[in-house]
């Protein structure tokens, strides 16, 4: 079909990128490329439910906390091993998403922003307040790092190495998804719901679903997340991580599916070059730098590329195959 | 007038939807025979548009009922109604901006599917055998409206009259047994009434009965085998054209009460 050759490509040389930079570049950026593969990976199913299914939904960074937790502390007691517990994490995430989102999804716009943002701090409150068993403010300490069978996953490569999966497994299913008889019925209850209902689309089923497949790939990334950390708190999956996840949408743009990954990638390089040229000037105000700077970021991409970097990309491509000529029909 | 029920395909009994205090369809009755044409008219704000979303199940009626093929739907929720076969296209076109004319359609053929989420999103072989066949249904039902040479274009390239036909295939990608066009011919072009009117003849032959709402009078009275008249939400008149044309409640709803 149109442009599949080229696509396929695309995917070949992201994963080759992918494989060789442990081989090439040094521990910094392996590790700063592992952030960029598990928060692009939470960033990408965001990215889809607000800007593709029309559902502005904030509780994204509650799965995976969730994830996170549920795996971490049947690891810490003992009742199941780190793969087992990330499986039951994001069963446990798709339970929960579907007890909340079922009545939730009624909601609209900001109607369902402002519901699902209460939930994002009752659940944060809730893990600090349940010290046996969360270990409270403090944190889940004690954590396994991730096994299956003898192989123990404990360098920052295996790690790389295993978000990079999840995160380009994601960005692959949800390719899929999109392109398909469940992608376009997303799309079209986004552009009118009164006519994907005529065509006999349940919309308030099909919400659902994809709120619930978004939740469960977040908790899988956050169990990950949590077995690479060796920890957890409530801070982690708070309202900071929620600013980063909407930064990293608004620069890469939500209109494409790769545009959130795109946008980790530049808010998690970004942020490092900050650090590194005004580290030395201004060593205790890191966090408000980082506030000034990309708050300005936004408002530039807001004003001068509305559809962000990717929707920018794309506009430009667009362009390219007027004036050369389509060749791939 | 003893006409045998199971040749009736929808027949609706004292139906009313109320907005506020505005009785926008009231106590509306009429039967639809299988495989005809039959069309609503009225003056704005008769009621017409309302009726089909009534019957198509977008709103939900405060009185009356409702059967297709003998069976009842009164507030049946619109995807159910939609895939027992009532297709239907909008005043507002309500088109799909951000697909291609081509996945406007395939999402008409959306009930006849059944790929769900996994299936669709590991690209599984069952998922990727329905998307060829639905692709190919899809470009049927634009060459059936003349447009498989825009199936690859953005809606927004599209101007309005073929828009309208893009409504009229994606409903069709439904298997309607029924069709309810809600003003096809609104804003078009005499040749493009012509061919709309062809396409609406095709269509009744292959055994669709065909719904009109319509504004557009000589339209309606040459093709419509029986006419339903509208006004204020109630039903004034129902007969062939001609009997329509001559009725003087008719003639009182369209030109005033001296007549």
């Amino acid at each position: 079909m149109n442009g599949r050759p080229r696509q396929k490509l695309l995917w070949l040389i992201l994963i080759t990128v992918i494989v060789a930079i442990p081989f090439v570049a040094g521990s910094y950026v392996v590790g700063v490329m592992c952030f960029v593969a598990i928060f692009g990976g939470l960033a990408l199913g965001m990215g889809l439910l607000l800007e593709q299914a029309g559902m502005f939904s904030l509780a994204h960074p509650t799965w995976f906390g969730l994830g996170g937790y549920v795996s971490g502390i049947l690891a810490v007691r003992g009742i199941a091993p780190p793969w087992l517990g990330s499986i039951f994490g994001a069963v446990f995430v798709g339970i929960i998403s579907y007890i909340i989102g079922a009545p939730l999804l009624r909601l609209k716009g900001y109607y369902l922003a402002c519901a699902t943002f209460g939930l994002l701090l009752i659940v944060e409150i809730t893990m600090g307040q349940l010290g046996t068993l969360t270990g409270g403010n403090e944190g889940l300490m004690g954590i396994p790092p991730l096994s299956v069978g003898g192989l123990v996953l404990e360098t920052d490569v295996h790690y790389y190495y295993l978000s990079w999966v999840l995160c380009l497994g994601c960005l692959w299913f949800l390719y899929n998804l999109m392109d398909s008889r469940m992608g376009r019925a997303i799309k079209s209850f986004n552009d009118s719901e009164v006519a994907a209902r005529s065509m006999g689309i349940n919309v308030p089923w099909y919400k659902l679903k994809v709120f619930i497949l978004t939740a469960v790939m977040a908790s899988m990334i956050g169990s990950v997340y949590t077995f690479y950390l060796r920890f957890t708190q409530p801070s982690i999956f708070g309202f900071p991580l929620l600013v980063e996840l909407v930064t990293m949408i608004i620069i890469g743009g939500g209109k494409t599916l790769y545009g959130p990954l795109l946008g980790a990638f530049v808010v998690m390089w970004l942020r490092e070059a900050i650090h590194l040229s005004l580290g030395g000037l201004l060593p205790r105000m890191s966090a408000q730098v980082d506030a000034l700077f990309f708050g300005l970021i936004i408002i530039v991409i807001l004003i001068f590329m509305p559809g962000g970097l990717s929707g920018w990309i794309d506009r430009f491509l667009y362009f390219g195959r007027q004036v050369f000529g389509r060749t791939d029909g | 007038m003893a006409e045998r029920t199971d040749d009736i395909l929808l027949h609706v009994r004292g139906l009313s939807k109320h907005f506020g205090g505005i009785k926008a369809v009231d106590e509306v009755t009429c039967a639809i025979k299988n495989r005809s044409i039959i069309s609503m008219i009225g003056p704005n704000g008769a009621g017409k548009s309302t009726f089909i979303n009534v019957v198509s199940g977008i709103y939900s009626p405060d009185a009356g009922k409702v059967y297709f093929q003998g069976e009842e739907i009164t507030g049946v929720p619109a995807y159910e109604i939609a895939a027992k076969g009532i297709g239907r296209t909008f005043q507002l076109e309500e088109l799909f901006g951000s697909l291609s004319v081509l996945e406007n359609v395939m999402v008409g053929c959306h009930t006849g599917g059944r790929s769900d989420v996994l299936a669709c999103g590991l690209s599984l072989p069952s998922a990727r055998s329905e998307e060829r066949r639905v692709r190919g249904e899809a470009m049927e039902c634009l060459k059936e409206v003349g447009l498989e040479q825009r199936a690859h274009d953005p809606i927004s390239r599209l101007p309005l009259g073929e828009r309208k036909l893009v409504g009229v295939a994606r409903a069709l990608g439904m298997k309607p047994r029924l069709l309810m066009l809600d003003e096809p011919a609104g804003g078009r072009a005499a040749h493009e009434v012509e061919k709309l009117v062809r396409l609406i003849y095709t269509l009744r032959d292959q055994g669709i009965t065909v719904f009109i709402v319509e504004h557009n009078m000589p339209f309606v009275m040459s093709l419509s085998e029986r006419v339903i008249v509208l006004d204020e939400g109630r039903k004034i008149a129902e007969g062939t054209p001609d009997e329509v044309r001559t009725s003087e409640e008719v003639i009182k709803a369209y030109l005033g009460e001296e007549v």
